[in-house]
Parts: C-alpha cells; structure tokens; sequence
C-alpha cells in the first residue's frame, strides 16, 4: 500500500544518498589528503567537479554508438534503484517488497556490464582492457556475494532486505554470531571489488598497466563523464550503506513513526561517513595487488562466505 | 474431438504436407510454402500444449498404427509445457527460415532441407506427446534422424560438418541405446510397456533396477540436454548446423532431455532415493560451470551459444536436482518451487536462446563470419539485429530486466530456503550449488559482454563486416515473434505461475510451488521475497528518465559534438587496436589455467641480420575441450586399437571365415553340453 | 554465566579460531604467518577456559591458560627467532597456489563438517557441535604441511595440526588430563627446538629452507 510515511522514507534515502555520494567521495578525498599531509580540495570538491562537467559540450567520439551515449545513465539510474531498494533509513518503505538482496546485487551487476559494454564500444585498446578486466573481476566476485547473501538470509529464512534488517534489529544477538561476521568480512571485501577500490581498483589512476575502470571510461567527457563520476559515488555510496546496514542495523527505523525516520537518516550519515573515512585511512597504507593477484583475494572471501555458511551449521549461534 | 486432438491432426499434417512441398514444388515457392506449413505444425503444437496448461488431458491410443505395439499418445500439463515451448520456438524459426531461405540459393532450401524440416519440428512437438516406451522411442529416434540430417545439409561447404555429424550420430544412438536398454528393462520387469502400465508397476520394481534404469535414461537424457561430460557433440552439433536448425535443436530439442528426466524420474518411476536426484544436481552444476567456461573463451559465435546452452540447461538440472532432493527429505512444497523454477528457466532458455541463434544466423547471413575477431561494428550495418541480439543476451546474462533472472531468481530462492530441508547431503551440497550458480551468472556476463560488445560493436574487423547489410524483413519478424516472447516472460512472468503449478502437479511431484501469479512472489513458511518485474522494469525507466532529466536541467549546451577518439598522440586508432574476443578473454583464461589447459605457442622469426630486431611475432591460442581430450581421445584411440587388431581376423581366406563358423558351432554345443 | 553468552563466545572463540587458520593459507609473509598462528593460540585459551568456567572445572582453566601462554606467546617467539636467522620473509611459492588452496580449504572444512557428524550427536550440545571446527583446523594444518615449502611455514602447519587436535580435545571431553597435556606440550616445544635446528642447518647447507633441496640428500 502506498503510505505517505514509506513515500516520504523513500523519497528522504534516495535524495540523501544523491546528495551525499559526492560528499562521501570528498570527505575520503580529504581524510586521505590529511593523513598525506596535504591540504585537500575541500569535501564539496566533487560537487564542484560535477557542476563543471555538467556545464560542458557534450562530446561524442567518432564511431561510438548508442551503447556508449546509454551506458551513463543506466549506471546512475541503477544506483538511484539500489538506493531505493535497500532499507537504508527505514524498513517501511514501498519498494522494499519489489525486489530483495539478490535483486540488489543483480542491479549492481547490471551497472558493470553497462559499463563494459560502453568501454568496448569504442573499439579502442583501452576500453576493451577495461572492460575485460572489469568483466573478469566481475565474474568472480559473483560466488562469494551470493554466498554471502545466503549465510546472511538464513537467519531470517528470507532474502528480503527488509526481513533480514529487522530480524537483526530485534536479535542482536545474529549480529555476533560467527556466520554473519565472517558473511560480513566477506561483503567488505567483495565490496572494495565492486566499488573498484583499493586494493583491487585504484580510482586515482590512469596508468595503463593498472586501471580496470578509467580505461572503460576513458573516453567520456563533459556531462557524460560528469554522470560517469555521479554513477561511481552512488555506487559506493550505496554499497557502504548496504554494508552498514547490515553490520549495525541500530537506528534504521522499522515502524512509522517521524522522529525515528529523522533519527535514522542522521545516523545513516554519520555511519556511512565513519565507513568511508575508515577505509580512505586504510587505503593510505595499502597498495593496490596486481590484476593476476586479484583472484587470491576473492577466493580469499569466497572461503570466508562459505565459511559463514557453514559456521551457521556447526556453530549454533544464539 | 477437443482442442489438442485437433491441434495434433493438424501438427500430424502439416508436417507431411511440408514434407511433400518440400520435395515437390519448384524452388521459387518451396521455402514459402515448407515454411509456412512448418509454421503450421508449430501453431498447432503451441496451441495444443497452451490448452493442456489449462488443465486439460487427452489421451488416444491408435493399436492399428504401428504394428506389434501400436502407438499411445497423452498429453498433460508436463508434455503440455514442452509442447508449447517447441511450437512457439518453432513458428517464430519457420517465419525467421523463409526469409533465411528466399531466393532458393544455398544448401538450405534444398528438396531434402526444406522436406525433412517440417518433419523434424512435427517430432519436436509430439514426442512430448508420446505415451508408451515403443511410441516415445520411434519419435525420440525420428527427431535425432531427422535432426542428424539437417546437421549434415551444409556438408558440401565446410569439410567441419561432417566431423560434427559424425559425433553427432554416434553419440545420440549411443544415447539410443541406453535409453533403449533401460526403458526395456523397466517395461519388462513393470509388466507393460504404456506409460500406465510403467506408473502402476513401478513398485514391483527393486531399488537396484530402478536406480539402474533411472542411470541409465538419466545418461541419455543428459547425452541429448548436452549435460557434462556428455556434452561432445553438442558444440560441434549445433555450430555447424544451419541457423535456423541451430536454433531449433538448442531452444527445443534439448530440453526433451530434460522432459525425460522429469517423465522418467518424478512421474513413472515415482523420484525414487536421494542419490538419484545428488547425481543430476551434481551433472547439472558441472555443465553450468564448465559449459559457460568454454563459452567465455570461445571466438566463434554459435560455438559460444552452443556452449551457452550446455551452462543453462546445467542450470535447469541443478533446478530438477534439488526438486528431487527436497522430494526425498520430506519438503514438498520446496521440491515443487524448485522445479517450477527449472521448468521456467527452459522456457526463458528457449526464448532467448532461438533468439540468439537467429541473430547469429542473420550476421552469418550478412557477412559469412562467425569469428568474432573477425566481426564488429554490426550495430551500425545492421541496427534491428544487433538489437535484437542484445535481447537476448540481456536474457541470457540473468540480470534484471532479462527473463533469464526470472527464473534464476526463482532457483536461487529454492537452493536458499532448501537449506532448512534436513539432511547432510543438502547442508553441503546447498551452498556449493548457489556459488556454482553465481559463478556461472558471473561467467555467462563476461561472455556476453563479448559477444555484444566484440562480435556487434566497436568497428568493423574484416571486409565482410564492413560490407554487412540488415536482414530482410521476414527474417526480423520472425526474430521479433520471438523478442516478444522474451520481453513478455521478462515483465510478467507471473501469468506462468499456474501452468507450471500444473505441471509440476503433472510429474506427480505433490508439492504445489508457493509461487503467486502477477508479480513474482513467494509465500514460504514464515516471510516472503518477492521480485516485481513489472515494477522493476518501470522503476528503472523512471530512474534513467530522472538521470536524464538533471543532466538536462543542468547542462548549458546541448548540441553534442563530434570528436576524435584519444589516440595517445599517435594518430586515429585502427580497428585492429581494438580488443578482440580472445583478448578479452584472456584475463579469465589465465585465472582459469588449471581447469582448461589452455594450448599457447608463440613463434618468435628474427630478422636475418640481428636476433634483437624481430620480423615477425605469430601466435597461436587454442582451447581445447579437456575433458573431451581427456575421456574422450583415449576412449577412442582404445577403439581403434582393438579395430585395428580385430582386422587381423579378416584374413581374406574363404577358408578361415567358414572356419570361424564351424569354430563357433562346435564350442557352441560344447558349451551346451557341459552346461546340462 | 548464562547459556546464550556462554554459547555466544564458545562460538566467537572457534570462529576466530577456524579463521586463523585459514588466513594461514593465505598469506604469504612469513611474519605474517607466524603472527596468525600467535592469533589463534589466542582465540584456543578462551575455549579451555569458557568450558572450564562452564563446569567449574579450575585444572581445566588453568591448563586453558597455559596452552595459551605456549601457543601464543613462546612457540610464535621461537619462530621469529628463526625467521630472523634464516633471512627468509616470504613462502614464495607453494607446491599448490593460494587460490586453489583457499578453494581446498573450503571443500577441507566441508568434508570435516560432514565426517564429525557421527561424533556431534553423541552429545548435541554448543560445545559439541563446535567439533567440525578442530576437525577443519587438522585438515587445513595437514594440507599446509604438504604444500608449503618454507620451514616456518611447515612448521605452522604442523602447530595448526596440533591446536586442532587441542581444541577436538577440548571440545568434545572437556579437556584431556592435565599431565597428558603436560607432556603433549612438551613434546611440541621439542619438536619445534628441532626443527629450527633442522631449519638452520639447512640454511647453513643449501643457503635456503625450502624443503625441495632435501631431495639432494637421497642421493
């Protein structure tokens, strides 16, 4: 039923996560800069790089097609969808019960191969390097979200986020379990995939032998490129969120109650916020682990995702 | 007479019409008229299979049509399934064949092609229909002949054909012969060889027979569904096969396979223990992950497909697996959700499958190449089709808004809630079944990506994809009956909800899946998940006309402008700088190095002069089938062997062969008379 | 102590425990390595002394502690010391690469959780049914001893072996009598002194310590 509170959650988490993806990227800019020693652009800088972009001619490379020109919003559109989807301030939300964790995951996946197919439509070597490389972390990441997902639904005997969300607010306990910690370690991981970070991505990069997704987006400029960059820090945005989500659900409003809505969107900020300045420090001391190197570490978390699955067996939780 | 009596006379005659005209009429109006009769025959099987989803039953027996056993035919929800889905396939490829066809050039509007085609989609279409060991085996075999010879009917052109059909007829009468062994082997020990009798004797039965007779059709039926390790002939099969069989044989013809496994399995042999079902989930994983493996790796584009369908009809036994997994630990209900799913996948394979063996066909048609190195730029040359194949390949890479998540989706939920389903076997089997799933899905991504990417976009690679040109219009119908299909098994398919209950009902499986018709929504025991197509479909088209929208708003100017790609300072990039399908498959054949053994040489040729300056670099990549180097090369080299030593009896000499007889007289009564 | 927290940090404790031993496969540091094992004598104290809180068993605590002390404080000391003598940081290349010995790992804790059945309802209860773990943590210590070529890294593998039996032990009879265990862990400190011998030797005859050059003994 549509209810004007579930709107109104929904409308709130979706303006909150377009405003703030920018941000997010900013503040991890600047957290990033201090530990350097450097001054930073100043958290707004994305924004500012956006506006820019935006104002530009629109460019359109020879022999690129409507993959190319479509690829853009496609990616920002499936990340306003994940944003939507995922109960990331309140459970009572009317998109929550069309689509569930899978369908979230799919979505995500859906933007990569986009994304991919954008980067081979300009026949040049470095958008088909991209896209190859992108659609071969792609694939491997795929087992250990499922995984992951699977370990997380058992619990709750159900993969819809909403259900999961609040089984584990009304059962602390599940958030201690071995399962859902290990499940959650694995996401954490699997996530630095797909947000193309540190160490399997670096986004600051344009060095042949090393970037997977500015090779795919290398030809974009002006206001699609302004998308490009839009879609990236949605999609991690969203993706912080979904984790935070789940690791601490505390604060996520599950009835229809205003002051629980208002409370929930501020603590999603401030999680979201701590989650994207913890991982900026951490990245200032990793490097990024070459490509052929890259399967280690997701086999690393497909073991640990399989490992919650079947600590969830033998350790009987609460 | 109701609808499906009707509906199968009519099939029944249509087929022998099309194979008459087929042979009879002059070549200017042989593709029309074998064509439009072949549609017939499909309409005919479409509507009889949509009329028995709604519930309907017939059965007839005709004990003067086939002498000794006579022929029984039935027809219920579960054949209704399979009929339908082979008639829909059928109708769309016979519209898409008139057009391939037109002209009356090329090996395909032969007498012959166009006489054995129509007879070929009639068995498509009645061998679900089939109601009796001796009746179901004479169809089985009719479809795999006449298939056989459409396999062949290039054979002139590429000297590869013939190898393909060699395989092709050795393996399916391979797979003849078991089948034919273990349904003899039921029916005698059953009591009767009608279905009926099979269903009602099935007890009489000792648990060693029956799982020997369920190995022994389940091998067949995997060997036909193009299952690991059985799956040799299906890549060389269905590539070489004119596309608009290609497209038949891997949209229809091999999920009668998995309509066996379900017939045998569930319905006359009553699901029978768990090792039965761990058997067929375990096949079924194996083909999912390896066949889309090679199908990453592959540069040819039908090999790529072919190889597809060994990963989704996988898929579909992994769905059939677990059915009969849950069935054994005591979850009905589950084991129905799971193959509902599995059947729904063969539908949505069937969809996006023949569509993307059309389109395949279309650009062979257009340009004479199925190397992807050798194609791209398509979407340019040839806008309808390179659509078209994008479809498809949305269906086949199991995302959303495909039709292939659908069902997907729908799996996925059945292997997450069999977890509660007591029992060690699927407390282990569960979760290496879900990853086996997801990396498949992972995998099925990349290859598309590539078959779109490298095989439509970009630039032209060779002059044959330069000189492209767009199919004509019966062709692009006869792909856009089928992109409807697609599409409407993307955004409803919850009208499906209640055939396949009754086809699940059908196979004897007492489960009735938890499954809610409009928007796909399961009621399980105590939350539901659900997934909305239609919403989703809508949502995301009101999320890109958002994203549209504030990039409008904000921009300043709006006329785009040309521009040179960035070429490093090194003048335009050609298209042969661009990735090809080998390179970019090349980071997974690297990740993937131990499971496919990839055969690599590099030849370095130095210029005479100096070894430091090189002339010329040549380098070579295959990617063998392994397990078909390994199970099946020396099989066959130990055939050959004792061939060869076995030709030292042919001596030549009159005398030796009369004394072989006379040897094999003599110990003959010697063994009788020692033996009483 | 109530029966949820008890269970809660039994599994927390075997959790972690099973963890540790599969980052061992996962690394490739030596230090690193070494520093894991160190970890996961950690997390095997608190499971002695949760079960001996449990049953008011004190011996069982004061056994749990020192198993502790020796898992994670003097054994991973010594092979430091060993480490920084020999001058090898890294296992360079195992005999099996570390994604497909991530992969074994997962088909090994499977394969343990199925073969413990038999053993888990004898007497289904939170500590019982933990025994797949110690299970899994043999196996992978076993594997490790097979694949890996460093001396260290051997070595791990052969302590992981041993914890896993411990924690089997632990688990399903509530610990082993004090003086066996007394003995057991003097065997392991032997067993270790003689290997860093053996390591140094090594390093001293053949400038390494993969193990592969010893075939240049059968000679």
């Amino acid at each position: 039923m549509l209810s004007g509170f579930g709107v109104v959650t929904l409308v709130a988490q979706v303006l909150l996560v377009v405003a703030g993806a920018p941000l997010l990227t900013g503040v991890m800019r600047q957290v990033r800069a201090y530990l350097e020693g450097r001054a930073g652009a100043g958290v707004l800088q994305p924004w500012r790089d956006v506006r820019k972009l935006l104002r530009k001619e629109p460019i359109t490379p020879t022999g690129t097609g409507p993959a190319f020109r479509a690829a853009p919003l496609v990616l920002v559109a499936t990340g306003l969808l994940v944003a939507a989807l995922v109960p990331l301030a309140g459970t009572v939300s009317p998109a929550a019960s069309h689509g569930d964790l899978i369908v979230v995951v799919a979505l995500l996946a859906l933007g990569t191969v986009t994304l991919a197919l954008a980067g081979l439509d300009t026949g040049t070597a470095f958008g088909g390097m991209g896209a190859s490389r992108e659609m071969t972390i792609a694939a491997l990441v795929e087992p250990t979200i499922l995984l992951s997902v699977l370990a997380l639904s058992m619990p709750s005997g159900s993969t819809s986020l909403a259900a999961i969300v609040t089984g584990r607010i009304d059962e602390p306990a599940r958030l201690a379990s071995p399962s859902s910690l290990l499940a959650l370690v694995a996401l954490a991981v699997v996530t630095l995939a797909e947000a193309g970070r540190l160490p399997v991505d670096n986004p600051s990069t344009h060095l042949e032998l090393t970037m997977v997704h500015e090779a795919m987006v290398l030809e974009y400029a002006g206001p699609d490129l302004a998308l490009i960059e839009l879609g990236a820090q949605l999609r991690l945005t969203v993706l912080l969120g979904l984790l935070a989500t789940l690791a601490v659900p505390w604060g996520i409003a599950t009835t229809t109650s205003w002051p629980a809505l208002l409370l929930a969107l501020v603590l999603l900020t401030i999680k979201v916020t701590a989650l994207g300045a913890g991982l900026a420090a951490a990245e200032v001391s990793w490097a990024k682990v070459r490509l052929f190197r890259v399967p280690e570490l997701l086999a690393g978390s497909f073991l640990l995702a399989l490992l919650a699955v079947t600590a969830s067996y033998f350790l009987s939780g609460a | 007479m109701n609808t499906i009596s009707t509906a199968l006379a009519v099939s029944g005659a249509g087929a022998l019409t099309g194979a008459a005209a087929g042979l009879g009429l002059p070549a200017r109006i042989r593709s029309w008229i074998a064509g439009a009769l072949t549609a017939v025959v499909g309409a005919a099987g479409l509507a009889a299979g949509a009329s028995a989803l709604t519930g309907r039953t017939w059965s007839a027996s005709f004990p003067s049509l086939l002498p000794l056993a006579g022929v029984r035919l039935r027809v219920d929800a579960l054949s209704g399934l399979f009929m339908a889905v082979a008639g829909a396939v059928v109708v769309a490829v016979a519209v898409y064949g008139i057009g391939y066809a037109r002209g009356g050039h090329g090996p395909v509007a032969s007498r012959p092609a166009q006489a054995v085609l129509p007879l070929f989609a009639a068995t498509l279409v009645l061998v679900p229909a089939a109601s009796s060991v001796s009746t179901f085996l004479l169809l089985w075999e009719l479809m795999a002949l006449t298939s056989l010879l459409l396999v062949l009917v290039e054979h002139a052109e590429r000297s590869t054909v013939r190898s393909a059909g060699i395989w092709y007829a050795v393996m399916t009468h391979l797979g003849l012969v078991l089948l034919l062994t273990g349904l003899a082997l039921f029916a005698a020990k059953a009591g009767g060889e009608s279905f009926d009798a099979l269903r009602a004797g099935a007890h009489l039965l000792s648990p060693t027979v029956r799982g020997l007779v369920f190995v022994l059709c389940f091998a067949a039926f995997a060997s036909k569904a193009g299952a690991v390790p059985l799956h040799a002939w299906l890549p060389r099969a269905h590539p070489e096969a004119p596309s608009q069989v290609s497209a038949l044989m891997s949209a229809a013809m091999v999920n009668l396979g998995v309509y066996g496994t379900v017939r045998v399995g569930f319905d006359l042999l009553g699901a029978g223990s768990r090792w039965w079902w761990l058997t067929v989930l375990v096949t079924g994983a194996a083909s999912a992950v390896y066949g889309i493996l090679q199908a990453t790796l592959a540069t040819d584009l039908k090999r790529l497909l072919a190889y597809s369908t060994c990963e989704n009809l996988g898929l579909v036994f992994v769905g059939v697996g677990a059915a009969g997994l849950f069935h054994a630990g005591g979850d009905p209900a589950l084991a129905g959700l799971a193959l509902a799913a599995a059947l729904l996948h063969v539908v949505n394979h069937a969809g996006f499958k023949a569509l993307g063996f059309t389109a395949a066909g279309s650009v062979l048609r257009a340009t004479g190449e199925r190397n992807l190195d050798r194609l791209g730029g398509l979407r340019a040359k040839m806008p309808a089709t390179a659509s078209l194949f994008a479809l498809a390949a949305l269906g086949a890479v199991a995302l959303p808004p495909g039709n292939g998540f659908v069902s997907e989706w729908l799996l996925l939920q059945s292997l997450i809630h069999g977890l509660a389903v007591p029992g060690l076997t699927t407390a282990i089997v569960l979760p290496l079944a879900v990853a086996a799933i997801a990396l498949s899905a992972g995998l099925a991504a990349a290859a598309f990506v590539k078959a779109l990417g490298v095989g439509f976009f970009a630039r032209p690679r060779s002059p044959q994809a330069t000189g492209a040109t767009e199919s004509p219009a019966l062709m692009l119908t006869g792909m856009g009956l089928l992109a409807a299909a697609c599409a409407a098994l993307a955004l409803v398919p919850g009208v499906l909800a209640d055939p396949l209950a009754r086809a699940v009902a059908a196979s004897r499986l007492t489960g009735i899946p938890p499954l809610t018709g409009g928007e796909l929504r399961l009621r399980l025991t105590d939350t539901s998940a659900a997934y909305a197509p239609l919403w989703l479909a809508a949502a995301l088209v009101v999320s890109l006309v958002l994203a549209g929208a504030g990039q409008r708003a904000w921009r300043r100017r709006s006329r785009r402008r040309a521009a040179k790609l960035w070429d490093c300072g090194g003048g335009q990039p050609t298209p042969r700088m661009a990735y090809t399908a080998t390179s970019f498959a090349e980071p997974l054949q690297r990740v993937f190095d131990d499971v496919l053994a990839p055969e690599q040489d590099v030849n370095v040729t130095h210029v005479r002069e100096s070894i430091y300056l090189v002339e010329r670099v040549r380098y070579t990549n295959r990617v063998p089938d392994r397990i078909e180097h390994r199970l099946y090369t020396p099989l066959l080299a130990l055939f050959a062997e004792v061939g060869s030593r076995a030709r030292r009896l042919a001596a030549g000499s009159v005398h030796v062969y009369l004394g072989y007889g006379f040897v094999g007289v003599v110990a003959l009564l010697g063994v009788l008379t020692v033996l009483k | 102590m109530n029966q949820t927290l008890f269970t809660q940090l039994l599994d927390l404790a075997c959790g972690a425990f099973l963890l540790a031993a599969v980052m061992v496969l996962w690394f490739r540091e030596l230090t690193a390595i070494v520093r894991v094992f160190a970890l996961q004598g950690v997390a095997l104290a608190p499971i002695g002394v949760l079960l001996g809180i449990r049953q008011h068993h004190w011996v069982l605590v004061a056994v749990a502690v020192g198993i502790g002390a020796l898992r994670a404080g003097l054994l991973p000391h010594l092979m430091r010391r060993a480490l920084e003598r020999s001058g090898q940081q890294r296992e360079t290349e195992p005999l099996v690469n570390v994604a497909a010995s991530l992969l074994l790992a997962a088909m090994l804790t499977l394969l343990a959780y199925a073969s413990a059945q038999p053993l888990v309802a004898l007497e289904p209860g939170p500590a019982s049914e933990a025994i797949p773990v110690g299970f899994a943590v043999v196996l992978i210590g076993f594997f490790t001893l097979v694949t890996r070529r460093r001396a260290v890294a051997q070595m791990v593998g052969f302590l992981l072996l041993d914890n896993g039996i411990t924690a089997v032990a632990l688990l399903a009879t509530s610990g082993v009598p004090l003086i066996l265990e007394l003995g057991v862990s003097f065997d392991l400190l032997l067993a270790v002194l003689v290997l860093q011998l053996l390591a140094l030797r090594m390093q001293a005859a053949f400038g390494g310590t993969d193990l592969d050059t010893l075939r240049e003994l059968r000679d």
